[in-house]
């Protein structure tokens, strides 16, 4: 695999988590801190599957997008909406994330300890690069990936601008309270945003074994750069998680790639210092982001944005 | 002697997390920024010994190598001179606390400034990245502070005996408790501390009488990060070394805030009651990790049954008991003040 083919799969796996992250930013205001742990989730029911029923990682991509979508549901019914409906501060929303974060991980570390003890492995880490193979000249992943980007943009696309739904979802994504004056139902749009940001994150997470080594911790590791590529692209659009996804994977894995030439290969472990670089210069030079827009400003809950 | 040891761990772990604990009170209780990058700060607390005072007394000491080798020779040299020279334990003592203390408060301004003018949200996450970044970095680089190797540190009670090391350190971290409760307390209770609460309340309030968010939010993380790193340092120089990877993000900033909402933030005595209830249920809970695992009959480790029942803990305290053990007490009038609004009062009345 070439530096630039690591780059691109990367970028489009960023570009998956970032979707999902801006998705449920604009349709409930809180940025999702649970977002890692729900792509490890992801590389976790791809595993077993592998596991338990010899399921190529490709094929398990289906199930990954239906469970994923569902613990996205789970997380904002069972967890947030109570909280919306007592007028919860998004601050106290976002401390649940985090615990819901916690809670993700808790159930990743033991679940792992339980499979490698099932398995009789001695490694709790595992990777899926072995199982790829080359497809018309490069490596599977890469088209698999980039193909998984181009029909969810592709769905994306033909859901909100040509059907109804899609112009209630996104009347409700910019002004809740009008939309809910027009009959629309604004906690649908809020439970759609959560499945689909639940579902990208898993589908990214079955993928992201192809690239790096996966450990229950691991979204801890990606978190900052999932962060990094929202808020560069503006955390309010989804147009702008795209360009964020894009620039923040490329520079992560390039500059880097570069750096290491010239200083030696112990600088691949600070990957991650130029995602925050990155974003530390977005907060400086542009808050809003690449696509600048803020849709709406508000800190605490009003019983007429919620149903 | 089970026992014992049993109330003294917990003791040790109430005065460390108190004290991390009270420095995210005068943050997000009072001040209300969400500073979810709280570990970076007992971070820098350890950095401070493991990193700086160690390397000055290496150079003072003429001591040759890499920082985990030196810092292994000057452990030898300096424990048995500190067992001689009790004053020398304490020099490098106050050494310790002061460098953390300044080089946390420089941190905490400097980490808070990308994200000072911004939103919560915004804020939130900011800090959070940038803790996580400094903790890969300081965990993998390993000429930092040894890294996951981690470097050893002087032994400052070298010339207690060593049965009585725990209770000297557990009383020490009692006094470094008090001390900071007692100063915090008194921080809050000042002009400056129902300025933060008012800037929690209302921004546009705050700067529409002259006062700067900015500055007002810079000074206050470096407060909070100044008594954070005191810990950070404190535990560093009990443990006789430093090991980055101990500074993770579920223990020393999680933890902290499920410490601070379950006692009821903006309350000290709430703080330290949420402290002493969580330090207790965990410490039971690593003492008797194996015993739980082999009666549950668990097919893996304990610590991840600890994260779920904590995260479940949060998400319980945040939907019904928001405001903590003990609510935040309404703030307490000065008698020129509670007379001139009950002369108010009496004005509206006529």
């Amino acid at each position: 695999m070439s530096v630039l083919e690591g780059a691109l799969i990367y970028s489009n796996l960023l570009v998956l988590l970032a979707i999902g992250l801006t998705i449920t930013y604009i349709t409930t205001g809180v940025p999702n801190f649970a977002q890692g742990s729900m792509a490890v989730v992801g590389a976790y029911v791809s595993l077993s599957l592998l596991v338990f029923f010899n399921m190529h990682p490709y094929y398990s991509l289906p199930v990954s997008f239906l469970l994923g979508g569902a613990l996205g549901v789970g997380i904002y019914a069972l967890v947030l909406r109570p909280m919306i409906r007592r007028e919860a501060m998004v601050v106290t929303l976002m401390i649940a994330t985090l615990a819901v974060d916690l809670i993700l991980l808790g159930i990743l570390g033991a679940y792992s300890d339980a499979l490698s003890q099932l398995t009789r492995r001695g490694t709790k880490k595992f990777i899926f690069t072995p199982l790829d193979f080359k497809l018309a000249g490069t490596d599977a992943i890469l088209l698999v990936s980039s193909g998984v980007i181009l029909v969810t943009l592709l769905s994306l696309f033909l859901l909100l601008y040509k059907t109804r739904f899609g112009i209630a979802l996104r009347a409700s994504m910019e002004n809740p309270a009008l939309a809910e004056i027009m009959g629309v139902n604004v906690e649908h749009t809020r439970l759609f945003s959560w499945f689909l940001s639940g579902s990208l994150a898993a589908v990214a997470g079955s993928l992201l074994p192809f690239r790096q080594e996966i450990v229950p911790a691991t979204g801890a590791i990606i978190i900052v750069s999932i962060f990094a590529a929202s808020i560069v692209g503006g955390l309010g659009s989804i147009y702008g998680a795209l360009v964020g996804g894009f620039f923040i994977g490329m520079s992560e894995s390039l500059i880097t790639f570069y750096l290491s030439k010239q200083l030696g290969a112990g600088v691949l472990l600070y990957s991650k210092v130029v995602s925050l670089l990155l974003l530390i210069a977005a907060l400086i030079l542009s808050p809003r982001g690449i696509a600048g827009l803020r849709i709406w400003r508000h800190n605490r809950w009003r019983r007429s944005t919620s149903s | 002697m089970a026992q014992e040891y049993l109330l003294l761990d917990i003791l040790l772990w109430f005065s460390i997390y108190l004290i991390v604990a009270l420095s995210l009170n005068v943050e997000y209780g009072y001040a209300g920024i969400p500073n979810f990058g709280r570990a970076l700060a007992v971070l820098v607390g350890a950095f401070a010994v493991g990193g700086v005072v160690n390397r000055i007394l290496i150079s003072l000491l003429g001591i040759e190598g890499g920082i985990i080798e030196a810092s292994g020779s000057l452990k030898s040299v300096l424990n048995p001179a500190i067992a001689q020279n009790p004053l020398l334990g304490l020099g490098i003592l106050l050494l310790c606390l002061g460098v953390a203390a300044l080089l946390g408060a420089v941190t905490g301004a400097l980490f808070i400034l990308p994200s000072a003018k911004l939103r919560h949200d915004y804020l939130a996450i900011t800090l959070l990245a940038i803790s996580e970044v400094m903790f890969l970095v300081a965990n993998y680089n390993t000429s930092l502070i040894g890294g996951y190797y981690g470097v050893s540190v002087p032994d400052v009670l070298a010339f207690v005996p060593g049965e009585r090391r725990f209770l000297s350190f557990t009383l020490l971290g009692l006094v470094l408790a008090l001390v900071v409760f007692l100063l915090v307390e008194r921080l809050l209770t000042s002009p400056y501390g129902r300025l933060l609460k008012a800037m929690r309340e209302n921004e546009d309030v705050v700067r529409a009488f002259g006062r700067d968010i900015l500055v007002l939010r810079i000074k206050t993380v470096a407060i909070g990060s100044a008594i954070a790193a005191l810990a950070g340092a404190f535990y560093s120089l009990y443990s006789v070394n430093v090991i980055a990877s101990t500074f993770f993000r579920v223990d020393w900033t999680f933890f902290p805030f499920l410490m601070l909402l379950l006692g009821g933030m903006g309350n000290n005595r709430g703080v330290a009651l949420g402290v002493l209830s969580f330090v207790v249920v965990k410490v039971l809970l690593t003492v008797y990790k194996y015993e739980i695992k082999a009666v549950l009959h668990l097919p893996f480790e304990a610590t991840w049954l600890e994260y779920m029942l904590f995260g479940v803990l949060m998400l319980l305290i945040l939907y019904y008991k928001p405001d903590g053990l003990l609510r935040e007490r309404p703030l307490t009038l000065t008698p020129p003040v509670r007379s001139a609004l009950e002369q108010r009062g009496k004005e509206g009345e006529t």
